[in-house]
């Protein structure tokens, strides 16, 4: 940092050189706007998770157990209720409200399913009122 | 901005800077407090479009899984993608040190199913009964 000293009417100015500092912040300033990453909103699913085996062991909370399949149908994603094939997740949601909530409900996904058509399945159930969700992968 | 007077014998136009490097070092100080520099946990990818929970949740990360849509398997953006043996070792190791593991599966929407079941079986292996599933909120 330069400081001048400058007369003016007989006395003594300090003057501070600034550019540099301007210059300097103006870069800071200008880092941190490319810089800035604005960020998705996001929120979670939170359901329990489980295996093929864990699922299949016959514990009392399996008892009457309501599945919805996530798989593949002639090629085409499709949620399996029963003896329903469901094209979208707001047809799962229709159904899925006609069923008591208080057994739970098991959503189990076929590997070559989008990752978002079945996490719809998750999120239909929560939306139908059902607490306790439990994902199984398909072996 | 402040003019000198016309009446001294210096008449050079002097800009008063100090209200504009006020506002500067502000948008600085706003701009680095608002970055978010421990969000390198999440790597860049389309999330499921779904509305989640919509509870308030703990904003604690805990452990951040990434699948994206070629299917590689990514703890943080910056590292290089894990198979199931070196992630089961990573989950094991956290698992171990946290009294309530938060796991986030971070899977991009339009891959398959299959590594997002994987990981799943690994996560069941290491004795994690829950997992919440991060979703992108539709605007």
């Amino acid at each position: 940092m330069k400081f001048n000293t400058r007369k003016s009417g007989g006395g003594n100015r300090l003057v501070m050189n600034m550019t540099s500092l301007i210059d300097v912040t103006f870069l800071l300033l200008i880092y941190f706007m490319v810089s800035m990453v604005i960020a998705k909103p996001e929120d979670r699913l939170n359901p329990t998770i489980r295996t093929q085996d864990a699922s299949a062991s016959g514990s009392e909370a399996d008892f009457q157990p309501q599945i919805v399949e996530v798989i593949l149908v002639s090629n085409v994603p499709t949620y399996r209720l029963g003896q329903h094939d469901l094209a979208t997740a707001e047809m799962l949601l229709e159904k899925l409200r006609d069923l008591p909530t208080d057994l739970g409900v098991f959503i189990r996904g076929g590997d070559g399913v989008p990752v978002g058509f079945a996490m719809a399945a998750i999120q239909a159930a929560r939306d139908a009122g059902f607490d306790q969700v439990t994902y199984v992968p398909i072996e | 901005m402040r003019l000198v007077p016309q009446g001294t014998r210096d008449r050079r136009l002097l800009l008063e800077l100090t209200p504009m490097v006020d506002v500067v070092f502000l948008l600085i100080i706003f701009f680095m407090v608002t970055s978010e520099f421990a969000r390198d946990a999440r790597a860049e990818m389309e999330l499921p479009l779904l509305p989640g929970e919509q509870m308030q949740q703990s904003e604690e990360v805990g452990l951040s899984i990434n699948i994206d849509a070629s299917g590689n398997i990514l703890l943080s953006a910056a590292e290089e993608p894990l198979n199931l043996d070196e992630l089961k070792r990573r989950v094991e190791l956290y698992v171990d040190g946290e009294e309530t593991p938060r796991i986030t599966i971070r899977a991009d929407r339009s891959g398959p199913m299959g590594v997002f079941n994987s990981v799943v079986r690994v996560l069941d292996e290491s004795g994690v009964s829950s997992a919440r599933i991060a979703t992108e909120i539709p605007r």
